[in-house]
């Protein structure tokens, strides 16, 4: 357990690390070529260095203490009372009391479909959001498997890398898209204006770091699996089967899910922190057999149930049933 | 010659600071587990205080409806009164276990009474203790989860040396003994 929080830990400084180099890179190369087409020693590429270093320093502080606001008001979570939900919150407050850890705010997601995902910086500030899908259609015993498991990923500090990784995986995305757009603006401009040589040369600078940083995605998405390999689902699964001392539940649980999973206000950007993937059965990511975030649910189920010792399974027609019903 | 003497004196040095730090770790590693099970501790003590405050009200709301089930009352107070009073967690234990079972010997009486069983106040006490048990069973838990831990790890090598220096003793589990459910199940024909 130790070694798993530290892990997380060398890993979340790592991927900041990472980040700062990446966009100061970016700011000396924009400068760079400025420099080079004006031929004057004007230091912009240092001056642009210094600045985009600047605001990759303060980006990665700020999304250290505040990505998991920005990750709840991107997915569109709302939070949730005891009052209106009764059964969440006891059970929310019960499994955190087993694990050992201080009570998660829980947020909900106006959604259909069945899914979940943990988010915070540690645990004396930590989140679990649910949809509406979920809490309809789980039995008790399943939606105490779901809370179990995402209350180890907060047990094991999964939550601050998974929730970093949103924020600068958007950013690279933002970046990425402006110099792109910039590039078809100042495109349109040259047409009409065929004589200005400068714009045109910055245009196509533009246009090489845009399709550089399309180039480096699948790099980047590269990286998100690395961070949030999919070993640490399965450990999460399991991890959340002691604490709930019930594997079926979770087993019951991602069958349900399997059937539809599909949240709406899921990107790319948070895609790995759910549970379960957010786009179902019809990915939106291209390659995503080769960079899923997710292992495949099949396996998941497949151990949960080998340690449920079939103690509890339910029948394919009684899952089916319960979905179309709800509970 | 210099370096004849130099050499082992330095691995002797290195193998000290070596066992130094492992001895530390160690140490820390058992402190932080009986830390953790003080901690476990006052998560159930929490809870139990809950039930506490909550047991008096239940009585009284039942003796608007039954006032001569006294029996009954009495038994549930008088457990409730051990439980404030235990000392060790063997005593509290069993003292747990008692206000558990005179409670549904409340509830049991309850189901008698029709106009008792629809007060609402009676109902919302019934639903929080509900959940109150729960959490005392989550409690339970988490507790004898960490006693497991550092009672293995007091007992098994390197730790028990340790044990032995520094006075670690093992710790006591918070016991479910409901005599019905652990004795050998008698069948009467």
């Amino acid at each position: 357990m130790y070694n798993r929080i530290a892990s997380n830990r060398r890993r979340t400084v790592f991927i900041i690390f990472l980040f700062i180099v990446f966009i100061a890179a970016l700011g000396f190369a924009v400068g760079y070529f400025i420099d080079y087409r004006y031929g004057i020693n004007s230091g912009y590429s240092i001056l642009l260095m210094v600045f985009a270093l600047l605001i990759a320093v303060i980006m990665s502080f700020s999304s250290y203490y505040w990505s998991d606001k920005l990750v709840l008001s991107l997915t569109g979570a709302v939070p949730m009372t005891r009052e209106e939900n009764p059964r969440e919150y006891y059970m929310v407050e019960g499994l955190s009391i087993a694990a050992g850890l201080p009570m998660p705010k829980i947020y909900i997601l106006e959604e259909q479909g069945m899914n979940a995902f943990a988010t915070g910086r540690n645990p004396q500030n930590s989140v679990i959001a649910l949809t509406r899908g979920i809490m309809h259609n789980l039995d008790d015993d399943e939606l105490k498997g779901v809370i179990a498991h995402e209350l180890s990923h907060i047990k094991n500090h999964d939550i601050l890398l998974q929730t970093i990784i949103v924020v600068l995986v958007g950013m690279v995305t933002i970046i990425s898209n402006i110099f792109l757009r910039s590039m078809f603006f100042s495109g349109g401009r040259r047409s009409s204006r065929r004589e200005s040589g400068s714009g045109g040369l910055i245009s196509i600078v533009f246009l090489a770091i845009g399709l550089v940083l399309i180039l480096l995605s699948p790099l980047i998405a590269l990286l998100i699996r690395f961070a949030v390999s999919r070993q640490r689902e399965y450990l999460a699964d399991a991890n959340g089967a002691l604490i709930t001392r019930y594997p079926a539940g979770l087993a019951n649980a991602l069958r349900k899910m399997s059937a539809f999973s599909e949240v709406r206000a899921a990107n790319n950007a948070t895609e790995h922190i759910f549970i379960v993937s957010p786009f179902g059965k019809n990915s939106k990511v291209a390659f995503s057999g080769l960079f899923n975030s997710h292992p495949p649910i099949r396996e998941r189920i497949r151990r949960l149930e080998e340690m449920s010792l079939g103690i509890g399974l339910k029948s394919e027609s009684v899952i089916n049933e319960e979905i179309k019903d709800g509970v | 010659m210099i370096a004849a003497i130099i050499v082992p004196i330095v691995a002797v040095v290195v193998i000290i600071i070596i066992i130094l730090i492992a001895g530390v770790s160690i140490y820390n590693g058992i402190v932080t587990l009986r830390n953790r099970i003080d901690n476990a501790w006052s998560q159930i003590d929490v809870q139990l205080r809950k039930r506490y405050d909550l047991i008096p009200n239940l009585v009284e709301t039942v003796k608007g409806y039954a006032a001569h089930e006294r029996e009954t009352l009495e038994k549930v107070i008088q457990a409730r009164t051990m439980g404030m009073d235990a000392k060790t967690v063997g005593d509290q234990s069993r003292a747990e276990n008692m206000i558990t079972s005179t409670l549904k010997s409340l509830f049991a009486v309850a189901e008698q009474y029709p106009n008792l069983k629809a007060d609402q106040h009676f109902m919302k006490l019934m639903e929080e203790l509900n959940g109150i048990e729960s959490n005392i069973a989550y409690a339970r838990q988490f507790y004898n989860d960490s006693v497991l831990q550092y009672n293995t790890r007091i007992q098994t090598f390197p730790g028990n040396i340790f044990a032995g220096w520094y006075k670690f003793t093992t710790r006591e589990y918070f016991e479910i003994a409901e005599p019905e459910a652990r004795g050998p199940v008698k069948v009467q024909f």
